[in-house]
């Protein structure tokens, strides 16, 4: 590691910590200036619900509300909850990123698999129906949204299945996590979400694989290959596909983006206990602390995978430096 | 020596003489529409989209029964004759719900495009020609933002406004033009170093006749491209919220609420085609606006590759 890549890698945490001070203040804005609290079920009045506010230190200027927060979160603390009454934010956002992360990961490595596949496939079959069949699959699998699918997959694999095979063939349907553990079991629960989530994304990926492909293809080096007299799959895998990586590394960031939004929304769907649930379950309940950990927790995850993806960008491309 | 020229799809046979060789003018308009009209899928693309504009004004004066009546029909009765779809849980009836689902959807889509244009172009083509400061606070709000899922400030200023079509609008048009004031940024940045602008500029024309008439006709072509697909963008972050529970205030009908409610009648043990219709119909129309979408980027943009 170079000395411009750390001031590089400095550069960008400075930009996180900005967004996420503004993205987290916004937030925070906004949630708590939702009508109603989070109190209102218990069917307090007057002096006991003040009591409660003042207690929770909801009763006082947004600005200072934000202030001791920020003061917490520096620390890691993300605050209380105030529906689960005392719990500590940062353990529950942190159980919770571990399990959609598992999801996310499975989801990001199904969809850069298929993409690849599909995208190298078209490409050096051009203009036959394979090419066709993959670049068709390729705009409606971002077509179609990842709810569709996600229910379509609870359809099929929990009720048909279930019903056709009477009960022999069981999808377990509502991965809890697996804290720890894991197995064939986790791996087969966890691959419905992921292929729900993936097939959106690797549509993205399985295009831009085939045009970078077919550009990198038309160079004289893989003629030069071929006069050689190497192989077609090594041409294919260690000459042309590596340098028709750059393109795809580009549109990562767009891919890391539309992984998050979809394992928002299965999580709900499935109902996977992670942060997108939650981020939906606390904005219902006005639980501010879980909304803005949620959203802070997204933020800081979504700066360090752009970071990671642009590093991972000169790994790719030696030419480029920062 | 005569030369002939044959125009590729008119067939029109064009004898010059004297030994020029004379090429039929093409605008870059009619070019793109050419090639446009070539692309099978985009056509029939474009088709589907003209029928569901038709379906959505009949929607707005006709359905087959009152979409928000309970007791049109019996509680999840099956798809029939008289109930195309078949009837959701209150007995209301499924098709005409879908039909009227597709307004909210189409309104979110075109006036999400409409903001996306305007806000979007203009930002962009501030922030790229004029540079300096200006440039720096809107890249800077763009590179904030940039890093968001779009779904998440959409969610949280959506319940800040309240349940309305107009304020799903607005909450996902507050991010949504920010990637087409990236693009316009870009292209702004390298027409204004262009000889036609310096001259445009020494021959003393103003700041905004340079921007609206040298560098917006310029950089139209993926400015075009990118609204398009902010359509389906939109139609699709509109359809997540819904389904999320940040729907549309009740009974209004959409697409994502609609297959919400038959997701969870379907958990509940009855049959799915409340889920699957207003699926397809969504999925269908979402299809239809990326295949125009690249019909439209291959004749306009043909630089552009993804």
């Amino acid at each position: 590691m170079t000395r411009g890549t750390l001031v590089y890698i400095v550069q960008r945490a400075v930009l996180i910590a900005f967004t996420v001070l503004v993205v987290s203040f916004g937030v925070f804005y906004v949630v708590h200036s939702l009508p109603g609290n989070a109190f209102i079920s218990d069917r307090l009045h007057g002096r006991a619900l003040q009591l409660l506010l003042h207690q929770y230190g909801l009763d006082q200027p947004i600005i200072i509300q934000y202030w001791n927060w920020l003061k917490g979160a520096i620390h890691g603390d993300l605050g209380i909850s105030l529906v689960t009454r005392g719990a500590a934010v940062t353990p529950i956002v942190m159980q919770e990123l571990s399990v959609s992360a598992m999801v996310g990961g499975a989801a990001l490595v199904f969809t850069v698999g298929l993409g690849l596949l599909f995208g190298v496939l078209a490409a050096i079959r051009q203009n036959t129906w394979v090419d066709y069949l993959f670049t068709t699959f390729a705009v409606i699998g971002y077509s179609v949204p990842s709810f569709v699918i996600g229910s379509l997959g609870i359809l099929v694999f929990a009720q048909w299945l279930n019903t056709v095979t009477s009960g022999a063939v069981y999808y377990p349907l509502p991965w809890q996590g697996t804290y720890g553990g894991g197995g064939i079991s986790t791996l087969i629960s966890i691959s419905l979400p992921a292929i729900s989530i993936g097939l959106y994304t690797s549509g993205q990926i399985t295009r831009i694989t085939r045009a970078s492909m077919l550009e990198v293809t038309q160079q004289d080096y893989i003629r030069t290959a071929r006069a050689k007299g190497l192989r077609a799959r090594v041409i294919t895998i260690r000459h042309a596909l590596r340098n028709a990586l750059v393109p795809v590394m580009s549109i990562m960031p767009s891919t890391v983006l539309g992984i998050l939004t979809g394992v928002l929304v299965i999580e709900n769907i499935y109902g996977i206990p992670g942060l997108g649930k939650e981020f939906v379950e606390s904005i219902f309940t006005h639980d501010y602390n879980l909304t803005v950990g949620v959203f802070t927790i997204y933020t800081v995850l979504i700066g360090v995978a752009n970071l990671a993806v642009d590093l991972l960008y000169a790994v790719v491309d030696p030419r480029i430096r920062y | 020596m005569a030369t002939t020229v044959i125009s590729p799809d008119t067939d029109v046979v064009t004898e010059y003489a004297g030994g020029t060789l004379a090429r039929e003018q093409v605008s870059l308009w009619r070019d793109g529409l050419r090639r446009l009209r070539r692309n099978k899928l985009a056509v029939i693309a474009m088709v589907f989209l003209v029928l569901l504009a038709l379906e959505t004004v009949v929607s707005l004066f006709w359905t087959p029964y009152d979409p928000n009546l309970v007791g049109a029909c019996p509680t999840y009765a099956f798809p029939s004759a008289q109930h195309l779809m078949g009837c959701d849980d209150l007995g209301r009836d499924e098709l005409s719900r879908v039909m009227v689902g597709t307004q909210v959807s189409l309104a979110v889509g075109l006036a999400t495009a409409f903001v996306v244009l305007v806000v979007g172009v203009l930002v962009g083509l501030i922030a790229g020609y004029l540079r300096g400061w200006i440039d720096a606070l809107i890249s800077l709000i763009i590179n904030i933002f940039y890093g968001v899922p779009p779904i998440l400030p959409a969610i949280a200023l959506y319940v800040l406004l309240g349940r309305s079509v107009q304020n799903i609008i607005i909450a996902i048009s507050a991010t949504a033009w920010m990637d087409m004031a990236r693009l316009v940024r870009g292209q702004a940045l390298s027409i204004r170093e262009r000889e036609y602008v310096e001259a445009a500029r020494s021959s003393g024309s103003k700041t905004r006749k340079i921007l609206f008439t040298h560098v917006f006709p310029n950089a139209l072509g993926p400015i075009i491209v990118q609204a398009t697909f902010s359509i389906p963008i939109a139609i699709l972050t509109a359809a997540f919220l819904t389904f999320l529970g940040f729907g549309v205030p009740p009974p209004q009908a959409d697409w994502g609420g609609i297959a919400s409610e038959g997701l969870q009648s379907l958990q509940a043990g009855f049959d799915p085609y409340i889920l699957l219709f207003p699926s397809i119909a969504i999925s269908l129309t979402l299809l239809a606006f990326n295949f125009f979408g690249d019909g439209l980027r291959d004749a306009f943009d043909p630089r552009q590759k993804r």
